[in-house]
């Protein structure tokens, strides 16, 4: 891959339970599709879409991941290389918000420290389904200090935000990263020299 | 109407007109007085008559003539009285002639539909016929137990248009047809009954010929569905059959069997190889007989018994081989420290190769029967809409992910990975642990063999087939050398390169810090401690050696997989985005050769500090104690006893000398190059710490030269740059007069680009003693 072609790469991870709509929210954003009846993943996808952020261009590669328990051990390897992972559930499944500390578990035993972690709750369209409260989504983001957003795949509600505001948050922790200038340790995403601004205001 | 035209008899009426017929009229004759003009008249009258008389003669000459012409006339009278007759008759007959040719025509056109119609009806007669004769045919064929002949009799009827059916109902013999046409309606359940039937006693019997029989019939009455599933009921009895048979082999095979290591991915081969088989020998008749299209409904069926032998086998293995045991015992080991419980790397070994080849000989199995659905369904799509093509395509891909076999082989592979990954890991910590080196070699044995491992580990995962599996463990790998084993690297070389002379204090104490610091953090490793001098040379060298052979060993080995997965890829395994996620993973895992490089550059800048420069500082230091303000006598005593720099050249090359036998050629050319700017950055120093008379300048140029002669050999660099600045120096000290610059300066610079500053030039120039300061003061540069 040369380098020429963008300012910024970044790698970004979908997880959660199995049919929480990962692969939905990921063609949504890259395809603009919304795929009825998506079989289970296998293994790992693999999608990049490149989007230009006040002038820059971000590569995003996004690794969408199965959900079935079968996959965990392939889709573990995914995270260390992570500069984003978005931990996903259905807003309808109490299950799969259940199932979140588990996930965050996995993500501190796997996942690099400096990775940004977004809470997203899928499938706002069914509304009347609802069983997780926006409230005890925010509650819990906030007490493990994560960006968290409610998305719709199907009504393509909030996720060009939900991959954008991500993009910007890289981009300004890229940024930050090397002005602190950790010799052992520098992040992935960096594709060229750096200057002062702050990103971002998208809405 | 003839008297009209022809020439009249003279009369009167002849002479009238005669005189109307004159230029002159009566009248102007009578008026006329003058005699001249009478004459005139006169004249002309008899001219009149003259040609009147002619004209008159000629038409008498014709007379005769004319008169024959009125006697053949007459004569033609009649005639043509006749002739007017003939021709009313005849457009009599003409209007007759048409008015009969319309009738016949419109009767031509009836009879071209009688015709069709009597076409039809002779179809229809046929197909009764036919009807008749499958009804009495299909009783005969049954009682004969003819069932091919029966079946086709029966087809022949089924594929007959129902309006036959109908029709030949209301005909005079409706009565005796409707009794007929129940026969045959009981004839085709009958048949349908005795089919299956014999099917079933055929199948019972394990009766081939008979089995195929009855398959080939059940098509012409109507049934592919019912008999793709009895037929495949039977394949899949013989299939079983097979597989139980094998499973018991499997139980009673000596463990020091050949093959005894690899014996269920064996024992699942030939149940593919079975299937496999079983669908090549049948496809033709399913084609022949059921049509295209028909694969995928066959190979459903076997598909779920395949999947019920695969269950068996895989439970066998999981229970014979422990392998749930083994796969918890590894997260243990992986989850807590103690190395009391853990599991032997090499236990896992046999099992390891054994799943992936399990996985592999499925894959395969897998894209056979893709690839055998997928062209049956396109041979019957060829003329199907895009819908119906994405219809099948779902159902492919729905029996390929969603069968048992697919989904047991995934859970395997789950665990394989994680297995895989703790094999690595502890193989490679083996290796750390067991590192050793031989003199004579650059680098240590640990190298070799971490590359050996890691080149091992992604190898089986290549072999499973399975890209994720692949790219998992290709992500597993770049962990490990990122950062376990750069971290083992990293620490080795934080342990510093001990100083020889008065920083040997200094030194000591922190690398007893690093010691105790990586041994924290390594565990075991590291323990020892170091105990010579010597020896920590010798490892911190050996280190930078391993460190550069890291980084050259991932890029090959990134090569190396490349063209594996290539291959792979081009047997058609993996999915569209498969050769996407192993060039993302294989970059991953290039960068980290960047990350040696980055660390050996450390190494070296820190070799550089701490062991040449320590070194090398007081050398050139020396340089403050030769006098370079001499004269005439000095200047040739020092030609004779060189004071300083054959010296300096002397510990270099011996200095060098410990780096070069124990360094690879690029890194000991890197640390050359290291060097040579630290000699031009102290050197420049203490130069301006000196001070020079004439010939001191002199003395000072032949050193630099003598000094960038001998460096020149023992670099590939070209380091002629890195002593521009020290060479203009010299220039400088060796001027007669101080405006001698100006010779050089500016625009008489020529090619020369000075590196040095009017102020620097200013300061050198002032380390002349003979040059007054007020004259350099006063150079205007």
């Amino acid at each position: 891959m040369s380098m020429e072609d963008y300012d910024f790469l970044f790698k970004i991870v979908l997880i959660g339970n199995a049919g929480v709509g990962k692969t939905c929210l990921v063609r949504r954003f890259t395809q603009g599709l919304f795929p009825p009846g998506q079989g289970a993943t296998i293994g790992v996808d693999f999608m990049i879409k490149t989007v230009e952020i006040n002038g820059e261009k971000v590569k995003l590669q996004i690794w969408d991941t199965a959900g079935q328990e079968r996959f965990r051990s392939i889709t573990q390897s995914y995270y260390r290389s992570a500069n984003a992972l978005i931990l996903t559930y259905d807003i309808t499944c109490e299950e799969s918000f259940r199932c979140l500390p588990e996930w965050l578990r996995e993500i501190e035993q796997y996942a690099s420290n400096k990775v940004i972690t977004v809470l997203v709750g899928n499938k706002i369209d069914l509304a009347d389904k609802r069983e997780v409260s926006q409230q005890r989504a925010a509650e819990f983001s906030e007490a493990q200090d994560m960006y968290y957003l409610e998305t719709s795949a199907k009504e393509s509600d909030n996720v060009e935000k939900l991959f954008l505001d991500l993009a910007c948050r890289l981009i300004s922790e890229a940024r930050q990263n090397t002005l602190v200038n950790n010799v052992s340790s520098p992040l992935p995403g960096e594709g060229k020299s750096i200057s002062y601004l702050t990103c971002c205001n998208f809405n | 109407m003839a008297a009209a035209t022809a020439p009249g008899p003279r009369g009167p009426g002849a002479e009238g007109g005669g005189s109307a017929a004159s230029a002159l009229s009566m009248e102007r004759i009578q008026s006329l007085t003058d005699l001249a003009d009478l004459e005139a008249a006169y004249s002309r009258l008899c001219e009149e008559e003259k040609v009147v008389q002619e004209e008159l003669d000629a038409l008498l000459e014709q007379q005769s003539t004319t008169e024959s012409k009125m006697v053949a006339l007459h004569r033609m009278g009649p005639n043509l009285q006749l002739i007017e007759g003939d021709a009313q008759q005849l457009a009599g007959m003409i209007t007759f002639t048409c008015n009969l040719a319309e009738n016949v025509s419109s009767k031509v056109r009836q009879l071209d539909l009688a015709k069709n119609r009597l076409y039809q009806a002779i179809q229809r007669a046929d197909d009764i016929l036919d009807l008749k004769f499958c009804m009495d045919g299909v009783q005969t064929a049954l009682r004969n137990e003819d069932y091919e002949q029966a079946a086709a009799h029966i087809h022949r009827y089924l594929s007959l248009d129902k309006s036959v059916i109908e029709l030949s109902r209301q005909g005079k013999e409706g009565g005796i047809i409707d009794a007929n046409l129940k026969l045959l309606q009981e004839a085709e359940q009958r048949l349908k009954t005795i089919v299956t039937e014999k099917f079933d006693t055929a199948m019972k019997q394990g009766d081939l010929p008979q089995v195929e029989r009855f398959f080939k019939i059940f098509p012409l009455l109507g049934l592919h569905e019912e008999g793709l599933s009895k037929f495949s009921e039977y394949l899949c009895k013989q299939v079983a059959n097979k597989a139980e048979e094998n499973l018991q082999l499997v139980m009673g095979t000596d463990m020091s069997d050949r093959r005894a290591a690899v014996i269920f991915a064996d024992t699942l081969t030939l149940l593919f190889e079975g299937i496999a088989r079983i669908v090549e020998t049948h496809q033709p008749i399913v084609e022949t007989y059921y049509g295209p299209g028909r694969l995928y409904t066959l190979i459903k069926h076997l598909q779920v018994e395949c999947d019920r032998q695969v269950e068996k086998v895989v439970d066998k293995f999981i229970k014979e081989r422990d392998y749930h045991r083994q796969f918890q015992q590894v997260q243990n080991s992986m989850m807590r420290s103690s190395s009391a419980e853990k599991i032997e790397p090499r236990e896992l070994d046999p099992i390891l190769t054994e799943v992936t080849l399990m996985n592999a000989r499925s894959e395969l199995y897998l894209r056979f029967i893709k690839r055998r659905i997928i062209s049956d369904f396109e041979v019957g799509d060829s003329m199907a809409s895009e819908e119906v093509k994405q219809e099948h395509q779902k159902y492919l891909d729905k029996l390929l992910n969603n069968c048992l076999l697919s989904r047991t082989m995934q859970e395997l592979i789950g665990y394989y990975i994680t297995m895989e990954e703790y094999f690595m890991r502890e193989t490679v910590n083996k290796a750390v642990a067991m590192d050793s080196y031989e003199k004579g070699q650059l680098t240590s044995s640990m190298v070799d063999d971490v590359f050996y491992i890691v080149k091992k580990c992604i190898g089986r995962a290549l072999s499973s087939s399975s890209i994720d599996c692949l790219c998992a463990m290709i992500n597993h790998s770049t962990t490990e050398l990122e950062s376990d084993f750069r971290e083992v690297l990293y620490n080795k070389l934080k342990q510093g390169f001990p100083a020889t002379t008065f920083q040997d204090f200094q030194r000591g104490v922190t690398s007893a810090v690093n010691i105790m610091h990586s041994s924290l953090q390594q565990g075991k490793f590291d323990t020892k401690g170091i105990e010579s001098t010597d020896e920590a040379k010798q490892s911190f060298l050996v280190t930078l050696n391993n460190v550069e052979v890291c980084s050259e060993n991932i890029m090959t080995l990134k090569k190396t997989l490349e063209s594996d997965c290539s291959k792979l890829l081009s047997q058609g395994f993996g999915g569209e985005q498969a050769q996407a996620k192993i060039d993302s993973c294989l970059s991953d895992m290039a960068a980290v050769s960047s990350k040696f490089r980055d660390l050996l550059q450390e190494g070296l800048s820190e070799l550089n500090s701490t062991a040449i420069k320590p070194q090398v500082k007081p050398w050139i230091n020396l340089f403050l104690s030769v006098s370079h303000n001499i004269e005439e006598e000095e200047f040739s005593d020092y030609e004779a006893n060189d004071p300083w720099v054959q010296q300096f050249i002397v510990n270099l090359e011996q200095q060098m000398t410990e780096f070069k036998a124990g360094l690879s050629p690029v890194i000991y050319d890197t640390l050359t190059g290291l060097m040579t700017s630290l000699i031009a950055i102290e050197l420049e120093k203490v130069l301006l710490k000196s001070t020079f008379s004439r010939l001191g300048g002199l003395q000072f140029d032949k050193e630099l030269r003598s000094l960038i002669a001998y460096l020149t050999t023992v670099t590939t660099w070209t380091i002629r740059d890195k002593f521009a600045r020290l060479s203009q120096m010299a220039t400088i000290l060796n001027l007669e007069r101080v405006t001698e610059i100006l010779d050089y300066w500016g625009p008489n610079s020529g090619p020369l680009t000075w590196r040095l500053t009017p102020a620097e030039v200013r300061q050198v120039l002032a380390l002349r003693i003979d040059f007054r300061s007020e004259d350099i003061k006063r150079l205007r540069l």
